[in-house]
């Protein structure tokens, strides 16, 4: 996986302990999988993705990402209903991989409570936090 | 502290994501990624550095009555020249480790065994040899063995050969020239490098394995990678597993292990007559006597998703009926309208994509049959699977060269 001086974390997102990545656009926020997360699991090739019109709820899983290696879930970094699914990921798994941030975003709420977002990590104390951490398994 | 192989710097540059495997550290990936390593062994080539791997070199008299003794596999028309895989049992027809058994001539053998096995199978022919004149000698540090599989190994190995070009024209599936530890090696790579140039391998396709002196294999490794330029792909042990278990081979300790060898896609690695019975006495050939309810297959699935090995259940009809030993995404396959095709497959149609398919091997408590539908289910999800005879279609590995 990348080392440090790679990761590509950016400054206009914020951060889950769980790796992934939120980007707010009025009371919506669109959520995906971080260069941390992606460079620790390798070759995404398949993505289990939300309805929209679902739930999702802070913390908790909404679908999972099969790597060659393993199975991860993904996490919601807030809670709100599932307004859109990027639907090219069925066909494109690597997009994940290869755009993590643009063509790579997995779902999009509508927050229910866009405070959430005060409670997750700016890029600074992300990237101070992953230096804490073994590589995941 | 993890033991590492001679290219392992070679790891480390080609950013490989390095893993404890047996006790040694191994590239799962490099950078390239598993997913296109794995298409790089079907469609050109792809190097591997198998470098863990032990190796037993027996001589004397009475080794092929050793062998005999203690592998499952009947050697008395195995040609010098030629190798076979076998299974190694122990008194109670459990797997010790598998192996593949080469017959050099002049009472003598190599056995090459998986990672970390080289003293305990070592100890194990040694404990049971009842016969006069025999050596088993570990010769694991004096040598290494790299992997090139694919259908673009063949030309590469052309270029390289110094000696012996010509033996590869017509070498067949399990048939291998040269030996390592010999100067004079009738196969030789450039600056006189010995080599055993075996047309072997674990993913399927065709293929080569070659066994040299450790302190060359750096050189051999850049000298494959030169020749082979954009047709030659360095590959970790994802691909590696993820290649076996489309070819429909086990993995020692995973697929067959300390339970009985018996009703397993490799039994032809028992001795077995066309009446059926074996052709001879072999360590563990008593335990064949008693019944057994274990069965192994390989089943594919209908999409990408795997479970957990080991920590997953083998459903039939909702009812538990086994275990999953294996469980990949063989990423050059997928199906259209229910058939599996290739990326190899000359016949697959226009909308076929590979997206990869879930493969590998379930153990069962009764007989199943191809095309019967099982599920597989760990703590995560259920997946639907059909029990098979073969996964991966197209393999090259017994193509005329």
């Amino acid at each position: 996986m990348k080392s440090l001086e790679e990761l590509d974390i950016r400054g206009d997102l914020v951060y889950t302990q769980t790796h992934e990545w939120t980007r707010r656009t009025g009371d919506t926020a669109q959520v995906g999988v971080d260069d941390y997360a992606q460079s620790a699991l390798g070759d995404i090739v398949y993505v289990e993705l939300p309805s929209v019109g679902a739930t999702v709820n802070a913390g908790a899983a909404f679908g999972s990402l099969e790597s060659t290696k393993a199975v991860s879930d993904l996490y919601s970094s807030v809670t709100g209903k599932v307004v859109a699914v990027n639907e090219t990921l069925s066909d494109s798994p690597e997009l994940v991989n290869t755009s993590p941030y643009e063509d790579g975003w997995v779902i999009e709420v509508e927050m229910a409570n866009p405070k959430e977002l005060d409670a997750l990590m700016k890029s600074d104390d992300y990237l101070s936090f992953v230096k804490t951490l073994a590589p995941i398994e | 502290m993890l033991r590492k192989t001679a290219l392992n710097a070679i790891h480390i540059e080609l950013g490989g994501e390095l893993t404890d495997f047996g006790g040694w550290e191994m590239p799962l990936w490099y950078s390239t990624g598993s997913v296109r390593e794995h298409l790089a062994v079907i469609e050109k080539s792809g190097l591997f550095d198998i470098g863990h791997m032990d190796l037993l070199r027996l001589k004397g008299k009475d080794t092929f009555n050793l062998i005999q003794l203690c592998l499952t596999r009947n050697i008395s028309n195995l040609k010098i020249g030629a190798c076979a895989y076998s299974v190694i049992l122990n008194e109670q027809g459990h797997v010790v480790d598998d192996t593949i058994v080469y017959n050099l001539g002049k009472d003598e053998y190599i056995l090459i065994v998986n990672a970390a096995m080289g003293p305990v199978v070592r100890q194990h022919l040694i404990q049971r040899n009842t016969f006069q004149n025999v050596t088993v000698m570990d010769e694991s540090g004096r040598f290494s063995k790299i992997d090139l599989q694919g259908p673009a190994s063949t030309v590469i190995m052309k270029k390289l050969l110094e000696r012996g070009r010509g033996t590869i024209e017509g070498l067949r599936y399990f048939q291998f020239r040269g030996d390592y530890a010999d100067p004079a090696s009738e196969t030789a790579l450039a600056g006189n490098i010995p080599i055993l140039l075996s047309r072997t391998g674990y993913t399927g396709e065709v293929g080569f394995e070659i066994v040299m002196p450790y302190d060359k294999v750096q050189d051999v490794w850049n000298m494959i990678i030169d020749a082979g330029g954009s047709d030659v792909t360095p590959c970790g042990l994802a691909a590696r597993d993820s290649l076996r278990t489309g070819a429909v081979l086990p993995l020692s300790h995973q697929d067959i292990g300390s339970w009985p060898f018996i009703n397993t896609p490799w039994d032809f690695a028992l001795p077995r007559g066309e009446d059926g019975k074996f052709t001879k006495d072999f360590i563990g050939s008593k335990t064949y006597d008693a019944p057994s309810s274990l069965y192994t297959y390989p089943f594919c699935g209908f999409d990408p998703r795997k479970v957990e090995v080991c920590k997953a259940s083998l459903l039939l009809d909702g009812a538990s009926i086994g275990t999953v030993s294996t469980c990949a995404i063989d990423m050059a396959i997928g199906r259209v309208d229910g058939r599996v095709y290739s990326v190899a497959s000359p016949d697959r149609p226009a909308s076929f994509k590979a997206r990869g398919l879930v493969c590998g091997f379930v153990r069962a408590d009764r007989p199943l049959k191809p095309g019967q539908k099982v599920t597989l289910k760990d703590s995560r999800r259920s997946i639907e699977a059909e029990i098979v005879s073969d996964i991966r279609p197209n393999r090259t590995a017994r193509v005329k060269i």
